[in-house]
C-alpha cells in the first residue's frame, strides 16, 4: 500500500491534512490517522501499523485493529492510497 | 478515528495552495485576461525576493503551487523555480503554450509537473486567435501533443465567451483525441480586461444554458476516460461563497503583494516584506475586515465594481 501520486499530507494541530493535488480534493484527519499515514509512508504493513498503534496507545488490539481497517478502507475508497 | 472533508482554513497553519502570478509580462493580450497581462510591472520581486518566497513555501509543507503569469514560461528565472520546487510540491504551470516546443516539452517532463494547463479557447484557429489577441491556435494544440508525447499530465482550460461558447462540444472531442489528462472551464470571471470588455464577451443565459448541456452530455460520454471538469458558478456566485468559506489559499502577485482574492482589490501583504506565515495570518482577519465585507456586498449588489479589482487597496 503506498500514496498515490500527487497526494501530500501535512501535519496540524489537530492531526493532520491530506490533499489530493490531482483532483483537488482535501481530507482531513486525526492524531491517530496522521500516525498510520505516517506509517503507511514508512512502507509498513497493517499488521505492524497496529502492533505500533497498540503499543503506543495502549489500548485493546482488536479495537485498534478495528480502527486501523476501517481508516484504511475509507483511505482506498476515496483513492488516497493504492 | 475518520477521514473528513470538512476543514476550516482558520484551522491551517498555512495554506494548502498557493495560486502565483510570476510575471505580468505576456506576448498575447486576450481579451478577457483576468490579470490584464502584458507588460511587466517595474516593481516586479527579483530572483533573490523569489527564491526567499519558495525556501517559506517548501519550509511550510504548502503541497499545491500553480505557477501563472502573465506568460510564465517568459520569466528569465521559471526553470529555476519550477527546479526549486521538483519533488517538494506539486506543480501546475498556467501558460499559453506558444513557447513549448520539443526541447522544452522534455524539459517539462523531468520536473515532474501535477500538470500543465493550455489555454485553448477554441476548437479552430480563427476562434481561439479572435479572443487571444496574437495568439496562435496551431501553437497551443502542437504544445499539448507535445507534452502529451513527453508524458506530462496535459490539461486543456477554456474560458466560454460570445466568440467561442458554441465550440465546447468540438473542444472537448478534439481534447480526447488528443489524449489530454482532463478540460477545465467555468463561466467567464468579469475581472480584469474581461470586466472592460464585459458586453462584447459575456454570453447570454440561454447560450449558457447550452453550454451548461453539452458539458453534461460530454461528462457522461467520456465518463472514466478523461477529467471534465467545470466551475458552475460566476464570480459573483465565487464572492458570496468566499465571503462565508474563505479558501485556504493565498494569490500572489508579480510584485510579491497577496491578494485576499482576485475579483476584490484588497492586499493583505507584501513578500517582499513579510514573512509568507504572517501574510496567512493577515488573510485569515483579512476576511473578518469590515472595509471587506461592505465592499465585498458592494460588488455583489453592482457587479461594475468587478472592473476595480486590479486598483489595489492595501489592508
Amino acid at each position: 500500500m503506498e500514496l498515490k501520486k500527487f497526494v501530500k499530507i501535512r501535519e496540524e494541530k489537530f492531526g493532520a491534512v491530506i490533499f489530493d493535488t490531482l483532483r483537488e480534493k482535501v481530507f482531513v484527519t486525526n492524531e491517530t490517522g496522521k500516525d498510520i499515514l505516517n506509517l503507511l509512508k514508512d512502507g509498513k504493513q497493517i499488521e505492524e501499523i497496529i502492533d505500533i498503534l497498540k503499543e503506543k496507545y495502549e489500548k485493546n488490539g482488536d479495537e485498534i485493529r478495528i480502527d486501523v481497517n476501517k481508516f484504511i478502507s475509507q483511505l482506498k475508497e476515496n483513492g488516497i492510497i493504492t | 478515528m475518520e477521514l473528513l472533508h470538512k476543514i476550516d482554513f482558520k484551522d491551517l497553519k498555512a495554506p494548502l495552495f498557493i495560486a502565483w502570478q510570476i510575471n505580468s509580462e505576456c506576448n498575447l493580450g486576450c481579451l478577457h485576461c483576468c490579470e490584464e497581462a502584458g507588460h511587466s510591472m517595474p516593481d516586479e520581486m527579483n530572483k533573490e525576493e523569489i527564491f526567499n518566497v519558495l525556501e517559506q513555501i517548501v519550509d511550510l509543507k504548502i503541497p499545491y503551487v500553480a505557477l501563472s503569469g502573465g506568460e510564465p514560461l517568459l520569466h528569465p528565472n521559471f526553470f529555476e523555480i519550477c527546479e526549486f520546487l521538483k519533488d517538494k510540491t506539486s506543480i501546475k504551470v498556467e501558460t499559453n503554450g506558444e513557447f513549448i516546443d520539443e526541447r522544452i516539452a522534455k524539459k517539462i517532463a523531468n520536473l515532474k509537473f501535477r500538470s500543465v494547463q493550455i489555454s485553448l479557447d477554441g476548437a479552430t484557429p480563427f476562434t481561439h486567435e479572435r479572443l487571444r489577441l496574437g495568439g496562435n491556435w496551431e501553437k497551443a494544440v502542437m504544445a499539448c501533443k507535445l507534452l502529451i508525447k513527453e508524458g506530462v499530465n496535459t490539461e486543456i482550460v477554456f474560458v466560454p465567451t460570445k466568440f467561442n461558447i458554441q465550440e465546447i462540444g468540438q473542444l472537448i472531442d478534439m481534447a480526447y483525441s488528443l489524449g489530454v489528462y482532463g478540460v477545465y472551464t467555468g463561466k467567464i470571471m468579469r475581472i480584469g480586461r474581461a470586466a472592460q470588455n464585459w458586453r462584447m464577451l459575456c454570453p447570454s443565459e440561454q447560450e449558457y444554458e447550452n453550454f451548461f448541456a453539452i458539458l453534461n452530455e460530454k461528462i457522461k460520454q467520456y465518463d472514466g476516460k478523461m477529467k471534465i471538469y467545470y466551475y458552475p458558478y460566476d464570480v459573483i456566485e465565487e464572492l458570496k461563497y468566499r465571503l462565508e468559506y474563505p479558501a485556504a489559499s493565498l494569490l500572489i502577485i508579480p510584485n510579491g503583494k497577496v491578494k485576499l482574492i482576485g475579483p476584490l482589490p484588497f492586499i493583505c501583504g507584501d513578500l517582499k516584506k513579510q514573512k509568507l506565515i504572517d501574510v496567512w495570518e493577515n488573510y485569515k482577519i483579512g476576511w473578518q475586515n469590515p472595509k471587506v465585507r461592505e465592499f465585498a456586498k458592494k460588488v455583489i449588489e453592482q457587479p461594475k465594481l468587478l472592473a476595480e479589482s486590479n486598483k489595489w487597496v492595501e489592508l
